[in-house]
């Protein structure tokens, strides 16, 4: 019974509740159907309309396709076509969350990919024996890039730094698994020196 | 973590969107293609000329201007604003400030309630006496009928997650000892601009 609710709460939490484009949409909606309210109902009691009577709006959409001018009516339309576009593009994506979920520990754990990026960056720095900012790890959904940038005079393996590296990622158990990419950049001081 | 529906969420976004695209479509369709534009004023006509028979012919007494249709539209719209407003109010929820909420039982045994509170305060004063760790925060939620504890951290940059994921799974187990039932627990380890700025763990080696 646990783990179905742990994993569903695991899910949730990798994944946007989409909460805040939402709320926006419907915001815009309400007060859309206010105002088209508003209007009809001035329009029922005799009054002048605030922006446009319903008669005249109905009528315009009517003419739209023979409205001038024509370039503005198109690029409103595509504007409203691409913002279509975008609900819809929110409503289909995962919306990944930059997370991962570990499988250390008897309870769910979920980390942020900026945490396990700064461990790994420590844990190869210190293994190297590089100074602070030489490492930078880049953590993807399924990829770890790590790229060191050694001190001049000082070699380093491409491969030892994947291997120091997967081995870490390996401790973490993270869910989905990392790939680790390494690079090495030439090392600074060959920069100033050219 | 809260009890937003986020189907809901993802429904109306799709229909709003799937609204949006047609009607923008539609109308580049019809102000680029003369095809289209008759057809779209043929329809659009043909409609507008409807909606005024239909007001004429449904009017409360000859003596006004108020028709069933429009007292139709206005309440499509009432709905609409309504519906709307409910969804965004239903939003979130589901904290509960229950973490073991235990049944009496036979004999001496009463009832055990721990709330959310306790197990906060516990977990964020044994969290502030270690340096790796900044910020913490516990909060329970009820997740299909089950107590669910979030202890969520902010540790200083460079720390090992696991190390972090293995401290805070010690008090949740040593909380679960103490109270003698397991509540199923989410630990989540952020980043953020606190831990960047915060200096690195000093080493003593």
């Amino acid at each position: 019974m646990t783990n179905t609710v742990m994993t569903r709460v695991v899910r949730r939490e990798m994944h946007s509740p989409r909460t805040v484009v939402t709320v926006v949409v419907l915001g815009l909606v309400v007060i859309a159907a206010v105002y088209a309210g508003v209007e009809i109902v001035l329009h029922l009691v005799g009054a002048a309309p605030l922006l446009v009577a319903p008669g005249a709006a109905l009528a315009w959409v009517a003419e739209l396709p023979a409205a001038e001018p024509r370039a503005a009516v198109i690029a409103g339309a595509v504007a409203v076509a691409i913002v279509g576009l975008v609900l819809l593009w929110f409503a289909v994506t995962p919306g990944r969350r930059p997370k991962h979920a570990l499988g250390v520990t008897g309870h769910a754990v979920i980390v942020d990919n900026g945490v396990i990026a700064s461990a790994v960056a420590e844990r190869v720095r210190r293994e190297l024996d590089v100074p602070k900012g030489a490492v930078v790890v880049g953590i993807g959904h399924r990829t770890a890039d790590v790229t060191v940038r050694p001190e001049p005079g000082q070699v380093v393996d491409r491969a030892r730094v994947r291997s120091i590296a997967g081995e870490e990622l390996n401790g973490y158990a993270p869910e989905p698994r990392l790939k680790v990419r390494a690079r090495v950049l030439p090392s600074a001081g060959r920069d100033e020196a050219s | 973590m809260n009890a937003t529906n986020r189907g809901t969420n993802r429904a109306i976004l799709l229909l709003t969107g799937l609204i949006l695209l047609a009607a923008g479509a539609c109308t580049v369709l019809a102000s680029a293609w003369p095809v289209a534009a008759q057809a779209w004023e043929a329809w659009a006509g043909g409609a507008v000329s409807w909606m005024q028979d239909a007001d004429e012919s449904s009017r409360l007494s000859d003596a006004t201007t108020v028709s069933w249709l429009t007292i139709g539209v206005l309440a499509v719209l009432l709905v609409i604003a309504v519906g709307a407003v409910a969804v965004i109010a239903r939003l979130g929820g589901g904290r509960s400030s229950v973490v073991i909420c235990e049944e009496s039982g036979e004999g001496a045994q009463g009832a055990v309630v721990i709330r959310q509170g306790f197990a906060s305060d516990a977990i964020t004063h044994s969290l502030a006496s270690r340096g790796e760790i900044l910020t913490s925060r516990v909060s329970a939620s009820r997740v299909r009928g089950e107590d669910v504890l979030h202890v969520s951290v902010t540790p200083r940059q460079n720390t090992s997650p696991v190390d972090v994921a293995e401290t805070v799974a010690r008090l949740v187990d040593n909380l679960a000892r103490l109270t003698g039932r397991e509540t199923p627990t989410l630990v989540s380890i952020h980043s953020g601009v606190r831990a960047r700025l915060a200096a690195d763990q000093p080493r003593v080696n």
